[in-house]
């Protein structure tokens, strides 16, 4: 459809904070949903439609797949940090009994750069004799001296971990804009500065100054199902093969086989009925330490059997990713009534062999009164698996860094920290959500009974912590083809490749079509998870809702049309004049209506179908804040702590997660984001860490014993207040969650561990032998 | 996992046998730490002998008092068993806590008691595969310079591991002793069972090849005697302990008559804190006592570089748990 842009006058903001804007879309747009639409469906809390098959067993995931003669990969890997290949031999394995098919991953002369890299693979009959094939595969290694810890891989001397310059690697997962690098010095290759004004006149202006150093570990996403991927070659010339992958993004799955092995995109069918999690680590056909894809497909070829590649939980710790750790020197400049006069940040972090250890926009985009402000960043590499794009990619990390840092300015100027921060914030949204957090919360009562326990140094603390969080719509246009099926029989089908990555998407998308057709929830079926359905997007940048549920939306109102001029022939009225009514009766004007079941039984042939996308987001951000370029998701988390200062044991007892998401799609599905985000935040916090051995190079707690994340007796209160923004930046007005919610969590802990000993503890995780070092007690 | 057959015997006497048959066979009981061991190719048993078929020896699985108020618990109790003992009184209440608290309820319903005793080390060099240190034959220890932030501050050396045994603790306190089927019948005090680095780094307890432990008795409690156990975690579901005590006091006509208190997951062996004990005894419980207690309960450590933590961490924790088992209300 041709023609020119519509403009709607549309009703904008938050509650209390509401406006008239004028919005204009492009042909073919419904109007907006804005804060005058009164949905009936969408913004309930509804329990996700396949919850059943997930609690009963009925969902089946990749690692669930047995296909008819399939074999069982298995990938032989580095056992040293950093060497040179002298020679490998398959021969024997190839020989082994039961083993289908063999290749070699690296070839006399390369170099294995960490603990776990491919080497070699064996496809078998059973796990059993592709274990014992895989210790018959000769390799002889040249040791080479390696690094694992982030500050001695800075040091002058430290081996280089890259001989030759390294290629940034890029998903679907990382925050568009952040990365790109300039040349690497030793092993440190510094990113792209943040910068605004003059950071250090800034400093030399002020009266008061903080500096210290925070550190943030390794911290691995340990997904509940572990990388895995099944690929079935589907005829005889091998030129169409089948996929079932644990993916969070099945067409960039399809994209990279298909160039792996020289196929048509539309000749590789990508299936992820199901996915126990992914984080950022899932996309694209390999694992970011791992070519699981080539591995599976070339031996599915080679052996011309199915192939199942499965890793175990000491293979994801090791080779699927991270979220690399960071070392932030944070520098603070303020006059003595508190108004922030510099923000100085130099962060470094190692992502393994690979790129993107940033620290996020925290320290640069949330507390922009401070007129001058400077972020500088570095990756360093060390020979550990790399790290890859994870919930927020940088954020936690710089928020822990700029967050504790104003905690301890605070305290050196004797101000409220949640005041500082109210004072130098100038998002709207924001400042609403720390406002009603100081009253739910009961923030100043929680910060003088902390103050009481420490001045008469009780055993047991309490204390309570703030912190921020920001993200963007990055809602994608064009990228989601939904179809929308209307059958004689009144069903209702929404369809689309899209994966669930957990979120519950599937029940969002049948909201959507059962809202603009008016139709039951429960006459509504969703077809996802594969790559017939539909061109989608991948589940990073918390971008699915926003890219999917408008093209739901424009699908089900083009259905919607054809069905109204169908009624507009059964009642011999124009088009024009019939209503659409709830249920979806179509009524004439005389009072001559339709019910839907016999509308739908005049549809002719097969069925009404329409597919539709979203376009690029309306104007440029019909909502933008700050001078920002596009939307900004805030967020703000209280959290209450409460710590033994006998053993150093920190618990997090509450957290208060105040959210904006763009328009609420589904309450229920929506709290449970911010639920997985927190419960991960406080992990981060207090437990979760990738212990290295420095001199050998292995991950020593790659399993779920000593690699801890949080328990259920660990997990906190946790309180959700939403703060509902219409954008009107797509029709559906979504805008996203998951990565905001995780965000502020850690940031908070820590202030609330600092308000209940009175010292900071500058490092995550806050384990026991922290506190009690803060507490002065190991000395 | 190596392929392993399955021998289920019926008598005590037919799985000493078994056991005996050849190296590689080994006894199951629960199977937590065995079947553990064998996926990550630590034990690589031909055969595994059930102790859990035996019929003829009621005594693995009896949790009875005799009439002078001994107790007596079969090696195939098991941990949930142990955990839900209502008939355990006060001065049991160590033991329970203990069970209670060890790992998760799934495992406690299959861990016994005396594979709990028998476990290996959680050191997670010893537990890499791929690592060789001294506990597995090799020429040293990879902790001592490596993190060993969970490992010993007391007794260590040349390997730093702590025991894992939470019930040890527990038994400990409460002077058990421990019975043995072997070529000959034969009973120890449980302190005996241990076997220290210094005088053999590569085991942890004092079976022959083919003894089966058959149970544990714990003597009848004097009057006014109590008992309690405590751990402190990083992390509260599913963990294992960064310290732990139980501590068994009898309180008569408000003096402390006697009091052992035994650390766990501080040393590698089940530790005696005596110095704490000794500071108690003859003494009348108050607030200022279980400090000075507290404080000698880590007497002679000698941390390594990182886990120093451990020694104010124990001390805070044994305070704690005199507090209770004392009935000294804890300051605010
Ligand atoms: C996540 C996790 C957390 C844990 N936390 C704790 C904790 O906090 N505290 C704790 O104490 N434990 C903990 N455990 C360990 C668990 O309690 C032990 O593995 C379990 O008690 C072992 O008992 P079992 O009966 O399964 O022994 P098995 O695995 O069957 O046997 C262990 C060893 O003892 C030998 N053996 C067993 N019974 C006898 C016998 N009667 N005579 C001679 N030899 C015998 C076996 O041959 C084997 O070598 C934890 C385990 C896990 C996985
Ligand atoms: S503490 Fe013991 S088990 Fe651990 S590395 Fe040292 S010798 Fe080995």
């Amino acid at each position: 459809m041709a023609g020119a842009d519509t403009r709607h006058t549309l009703t904008l903001g938050f509650e209390g904070a509401l406006k008239k804007v004028s919005v204009a879309t492009p042909p073919g747009e419904p109007r907006p949903w804005d804060a005058d639409t009164k949905t009936q469906v969408v913004g309930e809390a509804v329990p996700r439609v396949d919850g059943h098959l997930k609690t009963s067993g009925a969902a089946k995931y990749t690692h669930d797949i047995n296909l008819p003669d399939m074999q069982h990969a298995l990938v032989l890997r580095s056992p040293h940090a950093c060497a040179v290949i002298k020679s490998i031999d398959i021969k024997a394995a190839e020989n082994a009994p039961g083993v289908s098919a063999c290749v070699a991953l690296a070839k006399a002369s390369d170099r294995v750069l960490f603990v776990g890299q491919d080497v070699a693979a064996v496809a078998a009959a059973t796990p059993e004799a592709a274990r014992e094939a895989l210790a018959r595969i000769q390799v002889e290694y040249e040791k080479q001296p390696f690094v694992v810890a982030l500050e001695k891989a800075m040091q002058d001397d430290a081996p280089l971990v890259h001989t030759t310059a390294v290629k940034e690697r890029r998903t679907e997962g990382d925050e568009p804009g952040a990365g790109g690098g300039a040349k690497a010095r030793g092993n440190i290759r510094p990113a792209p500065s943040m910068k605004k004004g003059d950071a250090k006149r800034g400093l030399r202006q002020a009266k008061v100054t903080h500096e210290a150093v925070y550190t943030t570990q390794v911290h691995t996403h340990t997904a509940l199902e572990t990388h895995s991927i099944v690929v079935r070659w589907d005829d005889a010339k091998q030129a169409r093969m089948t996929v079932w992958c644990s993916t969070q993004s099945i067409f960039s799955v399809r994209g990279e086989m298909a160039e792996m092995f020289g196929l048509k995109p539309q000749d590789v069918h990508v299936i992820t009925n199901f996915l126990g999690g992914g984080f950022g680590a899932k996309f694209g056909a390999s694992a970011p330490g791992s070519r699981l894809g080539f591995i599976a497909g070339e031996l599915a070829r080679l052996s011309k059997k199915p192939v199942s590649l499965l890793l175990d939980r000491r293979e994801e710790h090791t080779c699927t990713g991270n979220r690399p750790d960071s070392h932030q020197r944070v520098t603070l400049g303020a006059t003595e009534g508190g108004a922030l006069t510099a923000i100085h940040v130099v962060g470094h972090g190692s992502a393994g062999i690979g790129t993107g250890a940033g620290i996020g926009r925290n320290a640069f985009g949330i507390y922009t009164k401070c007129p001058n402000i400077l972020v500088e960043s570095a990756d360093v590499f060390t020979h550990a698996g790399p790290g890859t794009a994870f919930r927020a990619p940088g954020h936690p990390q710089g928020a822990f860094g700029i967050e504790s840092a104003l905690n301890e300015l605070a305290a050196k100027l004797g101000l409220d920290p949640l005041e500082l921060r109210i004072a130098h914030n100038e998002h709207p949204v924001r400042r609403r959500q720390f406002e009603l957090g100081r009253d739910a919360f009961q923030w100043a009562d929680k910060r003088r009974r902390a103050a009481d326990q420490r001045g008469r140094n009780t055993r047991m603390r309490t204390g309570v912590g703030v912190a921020a969080s920001i993200w963007g719509d990055f809602g994608r246009a064009k990228a989601a083809s939904v179809t929308v099926t209307v059958t004689p029989n009144g069903g209702v089908e929404v369809r689309n490749g899209v994966q669930d990555i957990g979120t519950g998407i599937g029940t969002v998308m049948a909201q959507v079509a059962a809202e603009v057709l008016r139709r039951p929830l429960s006459t509504v079926t969703v077809k996802i998870g594969d790559s017939e359905l539909g061109s989608s997007v991948g589940s990073g940048g918390s971008q699915t809702t926003s890219s999917v549920t408008p093209a739901v939306r424009n699908a089900a109102e083009q259905v919607k049309a054809r069905l109204i001029a169908l009624a507009a022939e059964a009642l011999e009225a124009p088009a024009a004049k019939i209503t659409w009514g709830e249920g979806g009766v179509a009524s004439a004007r005389k009072g001559k209506s339709i019910e839907f079941a016999a509308l739908c039984k005049k549809i002719k042939g097969e069925s009404i179908s329409e597919s539709a996308t979203r376009p690029q987001t309306y104007g440029s951000h019909p909502m933008k804040f700050l001078g920002s370029p596009l939307y900004q998701i805030a967020g703000v988390q209280f959290a209450e702590v409460e710590v033994d200062t006998w053993t150093g044991v920190a618990r997090a007892r509450k957290v208060l997660a105040i959210h904006d998401c763009g328009r609420v799609m589904n309450e229920l599905t929506l709290r449970s984001q911010i639920n997985g985000g927190v419960i991960l935040g406080t992990g981060y916090a207090l437990m979760e860490q990738r212990v290295m051995d420095g001199r050998s190079g292995v991950m020593l707690n790659a399993n779920l014993e000593s690699y801890k994340c949080l328990g259920a007796r660990d997990v906190p209160e946790i309180e959700v207040l939403l703060t509902e923004v219409h954008v009107g930046n797509n029709s559906t007005g979504a805008v996203g969650i998951g990565e905001p919610a995780t965000i502020p969590t850690a940031a908070a802990i820590a202030g609330a561990v600092m308000d209940a000993i009175g010292a900071p503890v500058r490092a995550l995780p806050i384990t026991p032998d922290r506190v009690l070092t803060a507490l002065g007690a190991t000395s | 996992m190596k392929p392993f057959s399955l021998i289920r015997p019926a008598s005590l006497d037919e799985a000493r046998a078994a056991v005996t048959a050849a190296p590689e066979h080994v006894l199951r009981a629960g199977g937590v730490d065995l079947i553990d061991q064998m996926k990550e190719g630590l034990a690589r048993p031909s055969a595994l002998v059930e102790l859990r078929t035996v019929s003829d020896a009621p005594a693995l699985r009896e949790l009875a008092r005799d009439g002078d108020g001994a107790w007596s618990l079969g090696a195939l109790v098991t941990l949930a068993q142990l955990a839900a003992a209502s008939e355990f009184g006060a001065e049991l209440a160590a033991l329970r806590e203990a069970a209670g608290s060890a790992a998760t309820p799934s495992i406690r319903s299959m861990a016994t008691l005396g594979g709990n005793l028998l476990q290996r080390p959680r050191c997670w060099y010893y537990r890499h595969a791929e690592l060789v240190c001294l506990k597995k034959g090799g020429s040293h220890c990879l902790a001592i310079n490596g993190d060993h932030r969970y490992h010993a501050i007391l007794g260590g050396g040349p390997s730093w591991i702590v025991h894992p045994s939470t019930l040890a603790s527990a038994l400990l306190a409460l002077d058990a002793r421990v019975e043995l089927a072997g070529a000959e019948a034969r009973a120890l005090p449980i302190a005996e069972l241990f076997v220290g680095p210094k005088e053999d780094a590569t085991r942890e307890h004092r079976l022959a090849p083919g003894e089966i432990l058959t149970r544990v008795t714990i003597p009848a409690a004097a009057p006014g005697q109590r008992s309690a156990y405590e751990a402190v975690k990083e992390k509260q579901s599913h963990d294992w302990p960064l310290a732990e005590v139980a501590v068994n006091v009898t309180v008569e006509s408000g003096t402390i008559k006697a009091a052992r208190v035994a650390l766990g997951h501080v040393a590698p062996i089940p530790w005696r804190a005596e110095a704490a004990e000794a500071a108690l005894v003859g003494q009348q419980p108050s607030a200022a006592l279980i400090e000075r207690a507290a404080a000698a309960a880590t007497e002679g450590a000698k941390p390594l570089k990182r886990n120093a933590y451990k020694i104010p961490l124990t001390r805070g924790l044994v305070r704690a748990t005199l507090h209770r088992a004392l009935e000294v209300a804890s300051p605010a």
